[in-house]
């Protein structure tokens, strides 16, 4: 059975470059947005936020750069890169063929309609 | 910081093994990050205890988040691969091309490993040194056999000082290579099996002699094949992400290496050599992990406060 985890962790990547594809973020931002957005249906282990950050990093799909706030401190906002945009397109229409038929199966159109 | 979280801090920053580069960067994300929370928690009515007893459940066991930083940060470029294996490839080479003969190679190659060792050693000591370090050793090991030369009694005497002398610097190498990570121990030191068990089969007797520069001559393509299975294990390792399938290929290939050694010696090494070189392999893999459990235990958690990276400018 596939479980709301193994969900998350296959669409992960492309959960993330949607997030940036909108708005730089940065990591505590992200965990929020994910969170508020999906009405806490995507909920998981903090820590691991940063590996698969640094994974898209990693592979030129975002970018990260450290930024001064008024208050003194620093946060590392994430960029997303042409690369990862294209990427995302790519992912968006995959997903978007799956989903459909996905919906084909679960809710039949009514025969002779 | 409360020493919980510099407890988990330290341990994530210690399982994870990254490079200096990377692991500051890593770390102070993982810190503003549960600042951040305790924060917000501490906000919402919680104490400081509370808060950070949620936050760190929140963030994830030590042993998956540093696993999963380790993986983010181990897999290695194919130029970086490359450069890694480049010790094994020029030794080899030396073989299978039969340079070995030509001191001016000879030098080339142990010039150009000594620079470029020195130059990765004092330069953050990246993953591709480690490979390199192990060459270093050549010279030192040469050294000790050629006071096998010296009359008796000098003989002894200076392998009684030149000994102790060479384990105590092998130790502070094995000791500053564990700093990164033990595995990379290991990687320094996987040829020396090799090196020594080539060396028993060409000279059984310990000694250097005419018979033996004409058993190298015979064994040279082999030698040279020994070491491009040890370049094509290293290459192979830092394409690796998960760190048990970089142990295993390591265990696996220079088990493997020591009895390749011994079946195209002939029979030339023994049962009883053959069971030294296995031990000596086995040696290579278990002394650098013991070492860094001693060491670990007796070191005292040092939580270095963060220096960023400087902002750019927007």
């Amino acid at each position: 059975m596939v479980t709301r985890s193994d969900l998350l962790k296959g669409s992960s990547n492309s959960l993330l470059l949607s997030l940036l594809e909108q708005q730089p973020m940065y990591g505590y931002q992200i965990v929020k947005e994910l969170e508020a957005r999906s009405q806490g249906y995507f909920k998981f282990k903090e820590g691991t936020l940063y590996p698969a950050l640094h994974r898209l990093e990693k592979s030129g799909l975002i970018t990260g750069k450290w930024q001064m706030l008024p208050n003194g401190r620093q946060r590392r906002y994430y960029y997303i890169t042409a690369r990862g945009q294209a990427k995302l397109a790519l992912e968006k229409s995959q997903l978007q063929d799956f989903l459909t038929a996905v919906k084909l199966i679960l809710q039949p159109e009514p025969s002779g309609s | 910081m409360t020493p919980e979280l510099i407890q988990y801090l330290e341990s994530i920053r210690y399982k994870a093994r990254l490079e200096h580069a990377d692991e500051t960067g890593v770390m102070s994300e993982l810190e503003a990050h549960i600042e951040d929370k305790i924060h917000e928690l501490t906000e919402s009515g919680l104490t400081e205890a509370e808060a950070l007893e949620t936050c760190l459940g929140e963030m994830g066991n030590i042993k998956m988040v540093a696993r999963q930083i380790y993986e983010a940060y181990s897999q290695g470029s194919w130029k970086q691969a490359l450069l890694t294996s480049m010790p094994h490839l020029l030794f080899g080479l030396l073989f299978v091309l039969n340079w070995w003969h030509y001191p001016g190679w000879l030098s080339i190659v142990l010039i150009l490993t000594l620079a470029t060792t020195i130059y990765g050693w004092w330069h953050g000591k990246p993953t591709w040194v480690f490979s390199w370090l192990g060459y270093t050793l050549l010279p030192v090991l040469a050294v000790g056999i050629m006071l096998l030369y010296l009359p008796t009694i000098w003989s002894f005497l200076a392998l009684l000082i030149y000994f102790p002398m060479a384990l105590w610097w092998l130790f502070r190498i094995i000791v500053q290579t564990n700093k990164r990570d033990w595995l990379f121990s290991s990687l320094m030191l996987l040829p020396l099996p090799v090196i020594i068990g080539w060396y028993l089969a060409v000279s059984p007797s310990g000694r250097f002699t005419e018979d033996s520069l004409q058993r190298l001559d015979y064994f040279a393509p082999w030698i040279g094949l020994s070491f491009m299975a040890l370049a094509l294990t290293i290459a192979a390792f830092i394409r690796l992400r998960q760190r048990w399938i970089r142990v295993g290929l390591l265990t696996t290939s220079g088990l493997l290496t020591v009895a390749l050694i011994v079946h195209y010696t002939a029979g030339r090494l023994n049962t009883l050599t053959f069971f030294g070189l296995v031990l000596v392999m086995w040696g290579v893999l278990l002394v650098p992990p013991l070492l860094e459990c001693q060491l670990r235990t007796g070191r005292k958690i040092s939580w270095r406060h963060r220096h960023l990276p400087a902002p750019r400018p927007e």
